[in-house]
């Protein structure tokens, strides 16, 4: 009789780690780009506050990423998607750090004069970052739903779930 | 501070790039020859070169039987630079070591 394996296994921690960055990161763009053509402080707040947070949990995504890598890997019948997922991933990680940097830049009061273009050059790596953010989205769900990548496959009997 | 703004952004994106790591190839099943580019002891994988510069990525199995001079030996054995032999089996697009066999190694 198979056993149900425990549900908090290591590999569990990256889909529980990567919904909330791909949403505020996906947002704060929006927000960002929202605040610069209304020229909306509040907007633009927003926008920030959802960029830092949505950039430190991407790292922690890229981390729970490869504490998975090493356990799925050997039961994916094409890795190179897993490559390509990790790839686009530290894009995403890189991108968006580089766009919290000039965030933090254009916070300077110092640099009040070329706020505008700091502000530009931002939108430009989250628009990047957001593109290539679904297309590490999307290579994450191929591995899932095409290669079962960290998921169960119960008995056919289902013998596990029976009391 | 306009003039810093160019170099940032290219320092991030060699960043980005340089973090993209290896690319790596598949190949049919077969015997090959190369010098091991990197090991990962924690997941027990190696990366071996080709003469033709392409990067195999090996994760070793259950199966896979790691010998040196027709002795078995433990993966920590294996360092950059290493020669090898590798028997591989291709399963999909996944490559899995039958046997990894340390031809040279690296001082």
């Amino acid at each position: 009789m198979s056993e149900l394996p425990n549900f908090w296994r290591t590999e569990i921690w990256h889909p529980l780690a990567v919904h909330l960055p791909l949403v505020l990161l996906i947002f704060s763009t929006l927000f960002s780009l929202l605040g610069l053509i209304i020229k909306s402080n509040m907007w633009s707040t927003v926008g920030r506050v959802f960029l830092f947070i949505g950039t430190a949990g991407a790292w922690v995504s890229i981390y729970t990423g490869k504490l998975a890598d090493a356990i799925v890997v050997r039961g994916l019948c094409d890795p190179t998607v897993l490559e390509a997922h990790e790839h686009a991933a530290y894009w995403v990680g890189w991108l968006f750090t580089g766009a919290s940097l000039l965030a933090l830049l254009g916070l300077n009061g110092k640099l009040l004069k070329i706020r505008t273009v700091l502000s530009v050059v931002m939108i430009i790596c989250m628009l990047i970052g957001s593109a290539v953010l679904v297309r590490t989205g999307h290579l994450g769900a191929q591995l899932v739903y095409q290669q079962a990548a960290g998921v169960y496959t119960p008995s056919a009997d289902c013998n596990e779930f029976s009391e | 501070m306009k003039r810093a703004l160019l170099p940032l952004v290219v320092l991030v994106a060699l960043i980005a790039m340089n973090s993209c790591g290896e690319k790596t190839a598949v190949v049919e099943s077969g015997i090959y020859q190369g010098t091991i580019y990197k090991v990962e002891p924690e997941k027990t994988e190696i990366y071996v070169e080709l003469s033709d510069g392409r990067i195999l990525e090996l994760y070793f199995t259950d199966q896979t039987v790691l010998t040196k001079k027709d002795e078995t030996v433990e993966f920590s054995v294996l360092a950059k630079g290493d020669t090898v032999e590798v028997q591989i089996e291709k399963i999909g697009k996944r490559l899995d070591p039958i046997s990894v066999a340390i031809k040279g190694q690296h001082e």
